[in-house]
């Protein structure tokens, strides 16, 4: 909330002239002009005024506009924050609409620490965590000094401690995966992915606008990219949008 | 009279012959400079030859003789005194052209008869670089049959189809020097164009020898085109071409259509092919290139961003345009004419909101004229009423560049009215109830599911965060506890070993020592002496007593011991246990009959229960 408050102070947009600006860009859509619409949103995500509605909307105009990368882009970015099924239902009309199939994706898994911190709650497990781990010392503390019965408080202590670790441990590792795993949208409406870093490279295959891909390393201007199905590849770092 | 008469000439030819005179030979050039891309003709006349003659050509190494020809004539004259002569005449024509520039000469040809030899004289030629000839057109294209008479205007725009640019077969090819029997000419209809403009590329074979089969052509890349075939032949045809004057057989190998994407100069690789000559048993097979050829592409001129380049005609159809509310509305746009179909982007149909529009479906179905490609592009939507009322579909304009008149144009639908009534069905229809409705039966206004989802209709700003365990004070804040705990651990045992041991320390020590003696006299349960294992249980019980008590215990008489308890605020249960237990620890010393396990047994669970009781 602070941030927000300062965001608007920073945009000198009142909230009243956001919600306006929103407004004027979903008129806008409705009559056809993508443009405008897109000049608007993207005016409210450079004051500092994002979050889910605003993103949601910008990815659907561009999806509107038939401009896979940028619409990709921004309903993944959307997805992130909200779970809401609309943000999904346009989200899968855009890889509906994408060039590329990715065959065998299913068969590759992604990786379960991956799974646990795309599916976690970040605020909600780092409040969990201090919670349970203050509480589970204090009683420890607590249990050390009492001069009478200590089994019962000992194991509710140890079990908080447990249990504090434990969340602990998720966000550890969704720090690493936040660390090491970096995602992007590819823009441009064909990228050519060559064996390995420079021009004279071999192109082993290439790929359009919209398609997710892993950014493993980089190299110069170039970026070494991962496919769901484990399919890799060096390809131009400017065609790509870290998600 | 008509046998009179042939016996007079044939007797006026006979006489005549006896008079013949003597032989006589000259060659000449039809040009004294020429080009050393020019061919020239050098004509050699012998007149009078007798019989046995025969003709030594020049040699030289300097010329190329690309074709001979042969023809006689014979004359009669009435000479000197009457008498008839007659004059056979033979000329041969080479096709020459020269291998190298400079001033040249053609030695003489010598003609050998029985009376002796005959010869010429040498023949000076001034040869340059380059061609002096101007090319010659060695044949015209056919006139159209069907055609407008010259004068007459045919329709603009599609039945022109007449090259503007002439017919580049019109073009004489270039020969070239020491393969001249079999070579392969890669021709283009232009030599400029713009950016989206159809380009010939047409590929021909010309032989003086007998072909068997062309096996493989090989086209050339081409990168920076869209390409479409134009005519590829099944089998070897021929038409003969007179080409520097000589008669050549000319093939067809491939025509196709090149579509430039980018401006700029492009080079077109030169095409190959594998050619079997000769008879089928005794052919030989050959490897032939072609040429290179060099095309200037030109970028639109400044106007509108069009896709839409050639001659093209747009129109709409549409299948109905009053409609119940629910019923399928069809409606084509129909782009024809010539140009590359395949670049061609037709705006989207801008049909109002009130009908569902579904994803078109777009058949293209390419013709091709004499000399264009082209087709009919067919974009048919269909749309689905879901409000009544009247609507109407948007004109449409758009912007083409015809690359032959060399402007832009506009392609332009008219705008169409659609009425969308509730429908025959529809609520204005009353039935007996239980009967099915026409509206039952007929156009349903149809809700599908699918589409984008819309747009949120107000937002709730929220500014980009950070992650809160990605925080600065997460980490120290998750730590404290920690640290705090280790510390203080750390703390007390530091203090427990090197600090001044206290009373509470010394007498919780004594009660640990105690019960060790206890487990002691455990040992001496089964195998030890009976008065060994009651002192041993009576001393841990007195050891016990003096560290809870902080006092010896030991020697005291039973009513001290219990006044001792007293004070220290034992309670009467448990004194009477401890007297109880020192007292049959002094039965079992001396006492017999106390020796038995079942008796020791007791004894020691009675002392370890009055410690227990104690604590």
């Amino acid at each position: 909330m602070t941030s927000l408050v300062l965001a608007l102070a920073l945009a000198q947009y009142t909230p009243q002239e956001a919600q306006s600006l929103f407004v004027e860009g979903n008129d806008a859509y409705y009559k056809g002009d993508y443009a405008a619409a897109k000049e608007r949103y993207e005016k409210l995500l450079q004051a500092g005024l994002g979050g889910p509605d605003v993103l949601f909307n910008l990815g659907t105009t561009h999806l509107a506009a038939n401009e896979l990368g940028p619409a990709t882009l921004f309903l993944e970015r959307a997805s992130r924050l909200s779970d809401d099924d609309d943000i999904g239902a346009n989200l899968a009309v855009a890889r509906q609409r994408q060039v590329d199939q990715v065959v065998g994706a299913e068969t590759t898994a992604v990786p379960f620490t991956q799974r646990v911190a795309e599916a976690m709650n970040e605020r909600a497990v780092a409040i969990a965590f201090l919670a349970t781990w203050w509480l589970g010392f204090l009683l420890l503390w607590l249990t050390w000094r009492r001069a009478g019965a200590r089994v019962v408080p000992g194991l509710i202590a140890a079990a908080l401690l447990v249990a504090g670790a434990t969340l602990g441990g998720a966000l550890l590792v969704r720090a690493h995966v936040t660390a090491t795993v970096e995602e992007a949208i590819v823009m441009p409406e064909a990228a050519k992915v060559r064996e390995f870093p420079g021009e004279a490279a071999r192109v082993s295959f290439e790929v359009h606008a919209g398609l997710k891909v892993r950014i493993m390393e980089t190299s110069g201007r170039y970026a070494r990219v991962r496919l769901p199905n484990a399919l890799e590849g060096w390809t131009e770092k400017e065609g790509l949008v870290a998600l | 009279m008509a046998r009179t008469g042939s016996a007079l000439v044939i007797a006026l030819v006979m006489s005549a012959s006896a008079l013949a005179a003597e032989p006589e030979v000259t060659m000449q050039a039809d040009r004294e400079k020429v080009g050393a891309e020019d061919t020239f003709r050098l004509d050699i006349s012998i007149a009078n030859a007798p019989g046995g003659s025969s003709l030594s050509f020049p040699v030289t190494n300097d010329f190329e003789v690309l074709g001979r020809s042969q023809s006689s004539q014979m004359s009669y004259s009435v000479g000197p005194g009457g008498a008839g002569v007659v004059t056979h005449v033979q000329k041969h024509t080479l096709t020459m052209r020269a291998n190298r520039t400079g001033k040249l000469t053609i030695p003489a040809a010598v003609l050998t008869t029985p009376a002796g030899n005959f010869t010429t004289r040498p023949v000076l030629i001034e040869v340059v670089a380059g061609r002096l000839q101007a090319e010659r057109p060695t044949r015209r294209p056919p006139p159209n049959p069907f055609g407008f008479p010259p004068g007459f205007p045919g329709i603009p725009g599609l039945d022109d189809d007449a090259d503007p640019q002439g017919d580049p077969m019109a073009q004489e090819p270039d020969v070239p020097h020491g393969d001249s029997d079999l070579f392969m000419r890669m021709s283009l209809d232009k030599s400029e164009a713009y950016v989206g403009e159809q380009v010939m590329i047409t590929i021909h074979l010309y032989s003086r020898v007998d072909l068997s089969t062309v096996d493989t052509v090989t086209m050339p890349k081409l990168d920076g085109f869209l390409s479409q075939d134009f005519k590829t032949p099944n089998q070897l045809m021929s038409e003969q071409r007179l080409v520097g004057g000589v008669p050549y057989r000319e093939y067809l190998l491939r025509q196709r259509a090149i579509f430039p994407l980018k401006a700029g100069t492009v080079t077109i690789e030169a095409p190959e092919a594998d050619i079997t000559t000769g008879l089928i048993f005794a052919g030989r097979r050959v490897h032939k290139k072609g040429n290179e050829l060099k095309l200037v592409v030109r970028a639109l001129p400044p106007g509108p961003a069009t896709s839409v380049v050639g001659r093209w005609r747009l129109s709409r159809e549409v299948s109905q345009t009053e409609v119940s509310l629910g019923e399928p509305v069809q409606v084509k746009l129909i782009l024809e004419g010539r140009g590359n179909l395949q670049g061609v982007q037709l705006p989207p149909l801008g049909a109002p909101t009130a009908f569902k529009t579904f994803d078109p479906e777009i058949s293209d179905k390419p013709s091709n004229s004499r000399s264009h490609v082209g087709g009919t592009r067919t974009v048919e939507y269909t749309l689905v009423p879901q409000q009544t009322g009247t609507f109407t579909l948007p004109a449409m304009v758009v912007p083409s560049f015809d690359p032959e008149a060399r402007k832009y144009d506009e392609l332009r639908v008219d705008a169409i009215t659609l009425t969308v009534k509730p429908g025959a069905g529809g609520a204005n229809v009353v039935t007996a109830p239980g009967t099915p409705t026409l509206g039952e039966q007929g156009p349903k206004n149809q809700l599908v599911g699918g589409g984008l989802k819309s747009l949120r209709h107000s937002a709730r700003f929220t500014a980009p965060t950070t992650e809160l365990s990605a925080a600065r004070w997460f980490l120290p804040l998750a730590l404290v506890p920690l640290l705090l705990t280790l510390f203080a651990a750390a703390f007390f045992f530091v203090r427990g070993s090197v600090g001044p041991e206290s009373a509470e320390s010394i007498k919780k020590k004594q009660a640990k020592a105690a019960r060790k003696r206890l487990a002691a006299a455990e040992k001496l349960l089964l195998g030890g002496s009976t008065g060994d294992f009651y002192v041993e249980v009576e001393r841990a019980l007195t050891s016990f007593m003096s560290a809870r008590l902080g006092t010896p215990v030991s020697g005291l008489v039973r009513a001290d011991l219990v006044t001792k308890l007293t004070e220290a605020g034992i309670l009467e249960l448990e004194r009477q246990r401890i007297v109880q237990v020192l007292e049959t620890c002094d039965v079992g010393r001396y006492a017999p009959g106390m020796g038995d396990v079942s008796s020791r047994k007791r004894a020691l669970d009675d002392a370890a229960a009055a410690m227990e009781g104690w604590s």
